[in-house]
């Protein structure tokens, strides 16, 4: 049986990263160091997700080879960091199924996840990837299962002289809507300032421990602040020379 | 104290800096050269010209201008700085790190020096270290976000949760307003502190803080899956229900989520039917997926299972799911499961589908399901608890008649031809089946694996050169060793060391080994990388694997290999020279002689040929790598250095001492261990590995065998061992074979116990041999009668054959063994005796 589980949030299961190599190297012929599968794992925890076989007597954490398990499938994405568009979106790096597990709807599963990871925990417009003009299977998924479309066709992308379908798929619909949340959260200290101005108890936080109250407090009292945003903090993508 | 320099001088110094950082090593080292010429003495300048040069390359020249310029200048932070650099650059942590403290001494203020040093206090796991400099950092200055989570995450690594989390909080405390949450760096710290807690045993207090928090953070699905974790992990049963439903509708194909919905439903496992209807809903809901309807087959039984499997195979089969059999075989050590499912399948395959037609289904829809049948009972006969070889055979040829270019069904044929114990055809059949689909990879590496299995690496690396770079510098070989390949390494290196190439499978060994370096290097960047990009939790779990990483199977099966390879190259030395037609045993020193001689020339032929390939790359190829490094060819390519090491026991132990720290619990591993230390005289820790393998499988013949020889060695010693080792030993072995026990009787009794279990009596009758040597004859005989056992594998005949040889028996008991073996298992080519 094949579960799909996250690579490097949470549970973690960044101790497959070599056998993810091995899957990637056993089916396609581009193929990375370990340390770009880290530089993934470690800049984008959220988005890649990993097939396994799920050993006999369930997962075990304490060596052998149940800590192990057969990796028959994985998705290693990204968010593209300089994108030239402007628009923030994922990238799917590579996705491989043994060809012993096809069938199964393992690519699909992955994708679907890594997807959804996108476009909620880093509010990505679309997801590109690229795929070979020959490979109708992976073609049938990508277009008619999950609903991409071609963008164009870039000239002898591959090694091999082959060209590529450059494709994506909008991921808007999917994401959170977090102004939503910030406006109940302001809405919700408000009132507890209120609450605290007129001595009244806490309400439901009453049960909260001190160290809670104080953090509560703390982040009522003022209105101004820094705003750390993300973009403050995208690097030059320096693990990424690993790579090709 | 710096030297002084003239202003102009001065001017220039600063530009070698700017060239450094700017990466322009030709211009800085011309500047530093024209510093040079003025003020030739000069140390910074001279320190400088050495970092440049150890960043193109050259750390050898690198060193020793280093220690000229500090010879020259002592107190200069920058010279000793570089020293550390340039350690750092060869890998010698311990040095590197003394010479930052040096450098700080001098310099206490400078940042630069501060942060290389911690660097590489992490890296080598001085927790101690690493939070004293993470403190300072901090201190000097503490608005960066990054200072106080560094700071958190030493105290968290060095096991205080409580001094990691309160760090956390004080900085959380300076937030004037909670952060956006578009900050990444802020979502990512807030879950971090939860983890922290969470890991300290704060269930509660983590729940609370992540209802409170874990909304705003934005990796949604962790924060479901902490949650669902916390609540069951509490026993808030109906509200841990609801998170796992949440979870299993975002993604149905987790059976942990299931395992987890069951616990908090409070179901237990004698309610079949309740469980039953769970997956059934699940079903309904996501009708696409595998997991609910698979899982049902693990705890139904009798008719509720054959009705349950027998749903389950006819939609797989008629999908034409190729993993069907793998999803199956589990069910297998349940006997009844076992032969309801052969029953049901071979039932598809006598009775062709008569209602097909009714439900819309065409002829070609009818043959995939029939094939797909055929193909299931090839697997299922082929496959050990169900195994009948010429059944398999048949169903497998009856699948390619009906889908002749199907890749998977061809690659089965050739694994019923490997357990025929014929990897010659094994590696044919595997070969058409590459043959069917030449653009697919994986049937690729299949035909490749099952080359190196029959010992042919030309054509196995032949195969895999047809998806390597083989522009590569070293050719496919060198794509395949810079791609960190793994595993063609590993099969490759146990192809020559069956054939006994054993420099050729050192080589391989060794590459892997370094590949293994290479891995735990490869965090070192993470350390500043993973501080700006904010993603803490990926990073310490990542460090903690790393601590862990030679954990892996990969490793513990090279290392295995790489010291078997030693041990053999240690008992018989000629084989340095490569493979010997002889076998060491019992040979005539003229005929030695001979052998050696036709190895040594075999070995040079063998050089020049490598060489003259590698003139032929060279003339080829631009020399670059992936990463655009210039690299060098190997100049070692044989693994003739490797080979002929002075003390391959000592090299083993490179091999052996990470395998015992981190895969304790394998038992190959101990008995390993053991031929290992009985070789290099450590008797204690000898008898620590047998000590070890019996706690895990007390009855194992290779244990069985060294505890007797341990016993035999600790009586023939030829000088006495100090006192108090022969008090310790003495004291443990008795635990494991009494002195007073007559060994005999011992053994004898061992044999009887386990007078069905052919491994087990192939043990007991080399223990006869070493107590009583006369009795060889008769112990031949006895193991020739083990292959009338019905249970032996070919794999544990094949073990009886070297057998044979290891006790030195005549050729006439080798023949008579191989032909009765070879009758056994007609189909097979593994006893043909050369």
């Amino acid at each position: 049986m094949v579960d799909i589980l996250p690579l490097s949030s949470y549970p973690s299961y960044i101790d497959l990263l070599p056998s993810i190599q091995t899957c990637n190297i056993t089916n396609l012929p581009e193929n990375y160091f370990l340390k770009y599968y880290l530089y993934h794992a470690l800049t984008w925890p959220q988005l890649s997700f990993v097939a396994v076989v799920r050993p006999k007597n369930g997962y075990s954490k304490h060596g052998g080879s149940d800590s192990y398990p057969k990796v028959v499938g994985y998705v290693l994405a990204k968010m593209e960091e300089e994108p030239t568009d402007g628009v923030a979106h994922g990238h799917i790096t590579s996705l491989s199924v043994m060809r012993t597990h096809r069938r199964l709807g393992i690519a699909e599963r992955l994708m679907r996840m890594s997807q959804r990871a996108m476009a909620e925990s880093h509010r990505a417009q679309y997801v590109s990837l690229h795929v070979r003009v020959s490979n109708t299977a992976a073609l049938r998924l990508y277009r008619d299962t999950l609903g991409f479309q071609v963008e164009s066709v870039e000239s002898k992308y591959y090694a091999d002289g082959e060209d590529a379908y450059a494709m994506r798929m909008d991921l808007s619909d999917m994401w959170v809507d977090w102004a939503k949340i910030e406006r109940e959260d302001r809405e919700r200290a408000a009132k507890e300032e209120k609450d605290g101005d007129e001595g009244e108890p806490v309400g439901e936080l009453g049960k909260a421990d001190d160290g809670d109250k104080k953090d509560q407090e703390k982040m009522v009292r003022v209105k101004v602040g820094r705003g750390l945003g993300v973009g403050d903090l995208v690097e030059k993508n320096e693990a990424a020379q690993a790579s090709n | 104290m710096p030297q002084p320099l003239s202003s102009k001088d001065a001017a220039l110094f600063r530009q070698v800096v700017r060239h450094y950082e700017n990466k322009q090593h030709k211009k800085g080292i011309k500047t530093a050269e024209q510093i040079l010429k003025k003020n030739p003495n000069h140390g910074d300048t001279l320190a400088m010209k050495a970092l440049i040069m150890s960043n193109i390359g050259q750390l050898e020249e690198a060193f020793v201008l280093a220690k000229e310029a500090l010879k020259n200048d002592m107190r200069s932070h920058i010279c000793w700085h570089v020293y550390g650099l340039l350690y750092r650059a060869e890998k010698n942590y311990e040095e590197a790190i003394k010479a930052y403290r040096f450098a700080l001494r001098i310099e206490p203020e400078s940042q630069p020096i501060q942060r290389d040093l911690a660097l590489l206090q992490i890296q080598m796991r001085d927790y101690q270290g690493y939070i004293q400099s993470r403190t300072t950092m901090l201190q000097a200055r503490p608005n960066f976000r990054q200072n106080w989570t560094a700071l958190a995450i030493a105290h968290h690594l060095s096991g205080d949760l409580e001094e990691a989390e309160k760090v956390l909080t004080t900085y959380e405390e300076t937030l004037k307003t909670p952060p956006p949450t578009s900050d990444m760096e802020h979502s990512e710290a807030v879950l971090y502190k939860n983890t922290i807690m969470a890991e300290a045993g704060k269930l509660e207090q983590a729940l609370e803080h992540l209802e409170k928090f874990g909304r705003r953070c934005a990796d949604v699905q962790a924060v479901l899956e902490m949650k669902a974790d916390y609540l069951l992990r509490l026993d808030r049963k109906a509200e841990a229900e609801a998170a796992y439903t949440t979870l299993l509708e975002r993604n149905p194909e987790n059976s942990t989520y299931y395992d987890a919905l069951i616990r908090a439903k409070g179901l237990s496992k004698d309610e079949p039917k309740a469980l039953k209807a769970l997956y059934d809903s699940w079903v309904e809901k996501a009708p696409r997926g595998d997991a609910a309807r698979r899982i049902p087959l693990d705890f139904l039984e009798g008719d509720d299972f054959k009705q349950a499997a027998d749903a389950y195979l006819q939609r797989s089969l008629k999908k034409g799911v190729p993993s069907l059999f793998a999803n199956i075989k589990a069910l297998y050590t349940n006997v009844a499961k076992r032969d309801t499912v052969q029953e049901l399948v071979e039932g598809y395959v006598s009775t062709p589908q008569s209602n097909g037609s009714a439900e819309g289904q065409t002829d070609s829809d009818n043959t995939e399901f029939l094939s797909s049948s055929h193909y299931f009972l090839a697997q299922h006969y082929n496959y050990h608890l169900s195994r009948d070889l010429t059944k398999a055979m048949e169903h497998v040829d009856k699948a390619i008649e009906l889908s002749p270019k199907a890749v998977e069904y061809q690659m089965t044929k050739a694994r019923i031809w490997k357990h025929h114990g014929n990897l010659e055809k094994a590696a044919e059949e595997m070969e058409k089946a590459r043959l069917l689909d030449e653009k697919d990879r994986y049937i690729n590496t299949k035909a490749a694996k099952y080359q190196l299995r029959n010992n042919d690496n030309e054509k196995g690396l032949d195969n895999m050169s047809k998806f390597t770079r083989n522009e590569t510098v070293g050719g496919a070989m060198g794509d395949l060793h810079e791609m960190q390949c793994v595993w063609y390494l590993t099969e490759d290196g146990e192809a020559y060391l069956r054939q006994k190439k054993l420099g050729l499978a050192l080589k391989r060994f060794h590459a892997v080994y370094n590949i293994f370096d290479t891995w735990q290097e490869d965090q070192f960047d993470f350390h500043s990388f993973s501080l700006r990009k904010g993603m803490i939790r990926a990073y310490v779990d990542m460090v903690r694997w790393e601590d862990r990483l030679r954990e892996h199977p990969f490793y513990t099966r090279v290392a295995l290999s790489a010291i078997k390879s030693y041990l053999l190259l240690h008992d018989q030395p000629d084989l340095a020279h490569g493979p010997m037609a002889t076998n060491g045993v019992g040979e005539d020193e003229n005929e030695r002689k001979k052998a050696l001689k036709k190895a040594k020339k075999e070995q040079q032929r063998l050089e020049k040929l490598e060489a003259e390939k590698r003139e032929a790359r060279k003339a080829a190829s631009t020399g670059k790598s992936a990463d655009g490094d210039v690299k060098k060819e190997d100049p070692d390519p044989l693994g003739t250095k490797l080979v002929a090491t002075q003390d391959p026991l000592k090299e083993a132990m490179k091999f052996l001492t990470p395998l015992l720290e981190l895969s304790p619990k394998s038992i190959e591993a101990q008995t390993l261990g053991f031929e290992v230390y009985l070789r290099r005289g450590k008797y204690a820790l000898a008898l620590k590995c047998l000590t070890a393998a019996h706690s895990i499988e007390a009855a194992n013949p290779t244990l069985h065998v060294q505890i007797l020889r341990l016993r035999k060695a600790l009586d023939n010693l030829s000088e006495p061992l100090p006192a108090e080792v022969a008090e310790a030993v003495n004291a443990e072995f008795e635990a494991l074979l009494p002195k007073s026990t007559n060994l005999d009787e011992w053994n004898e009794s061992f044999i009887s116990t386990h007078k069905d279990s052919v491994p087990q009596v192939q043990a007991g009758l080399t223990s006869r041999q070493l107590l009583k040597p006369d009795t060889r004859s008769q112990c031949e005989q006895e193991l020739t009668a083990t292959l009338d056992s019905t249970d032996i594998t070919i794999d544990t005949a094949l073990t009886g054959l070297e057998l044979l040889t290891a006790w030195g028996s005549d050729q006439a008991a080798k023949t008579a063994y191989a032909q009765k073996a070879s009758s056994k298992w007609p189909d097979s080519s593994v006893f043909r005796l050369e």
